[in-house]
């Protein structure tokens, strides 16, 4: 990712949407951004604002998370809804995949 | 180049040269290719992925249609004293950021997609291109990256 401002970001204010889904009894898959070496650091926050609604510093957290350990795993989601996001990431032209939780 | 928040408008006011550099560099689009998301799409499970495939290719078809309508629309770009200004809305500001991007991707893909910086020694007339869309798609989306930050 080509880093432009490094934002400040607490990931203890980050709630987990996979907490959330964890409790579900339905299997679910996983949503997961990969690294680049060419998007840009805000364009990576703006496009998770965008896609899943989240707040500036959750999306930059998960961000941040791609940067530095090469991925991020986004969210737990039904079969369907994990196509739709990775298909709505992948608008974008960021590097996003889904996964069967095991 | 300066970008203006108003409502749920954006305005862009450009000089002539920026006018010409960023609908040039629009008519570029697309240039990842089809192939590039199978790959990097290896994970997702098969079923899935064709489905994904076809999304994609109808989502390119469509924005390749929007910006030769872009392009072509008369009075999208409005003569001023300083050069053209020309407002899109939220979500034609979302899809112009998305086909920069698209641009930007696939001239990296076209330089080969290095890792690091690329060494300008090693430009050449067929490299030189995709450098050139790379930054100016790239100076384009910053700038309007700043504008959504507001």
């Amino acid at each position: 990712m080509v880093e432009t401002a490094t934002p400040e970001v607490s990931p203890g204010i980050i709630t987990g949407v996979e907490e959330e889904s964890k409790s579900g009894l339905e299997p679910g898959f996983l949503v997961i951004c990969w690294n680049d070496p060419v998007n840009f650091m805000d364009y990576v926050t703006h496009v998770f604002q965008q896609v899943f609604g989240w707040p500036r510093k959750k999306a930059e957290f998960h961000m941040l998370q791609v940067h530095e350990q090469g991925k991020s795993v986004l969210t737990r989601e039904s079969m369907e809804k994990a196509e739709h996001y990775v298909h709505q990431l992948q608008r974008y032209s960021l590097h996003a995949t889904m996964e069967r939780d095991q | 180049m300066k970008i203006f928040r108003a409502g749920d408008k954006f305005i862009f006011e450009v000089g002539s040269r920026e006018k010409h550099l960023l609908l040039d560099v629009l008519r570029l689009y697309p240039l990842i290719p089809a192939a590039h998301h199978l790959e990097k799409s290896h994970r997702s499970p098969d079923s899935s992925q064709k489905l994904l495939d076809e999304a994609l290719a109808e989502q390119r078809a469509e924005n390749k249609k929007q910006i030769e309508s872009f392009l072509a629309e008369p009075g999208r770009f409005e003569k001023t004293e300083a050069g053209w200004k020309f407002s899109p809305s939220s979500t034609e500001l979302e899809w112009l950021l998305q086909v920069l991007n698209d641009i930007r991707v696939g001239s990296w893909i076209n330089l080969g997609s290095p890792e690091d910086k690329l060494d300008l020694r090693l430009m050449n007339k067929e490299t030189a291109p995709h450098l050139w869309a790379m930054e100016i798609a790239g100076a384009f989306q910053m700038q309007m990256l700043e504008a959504l930050k507001g």
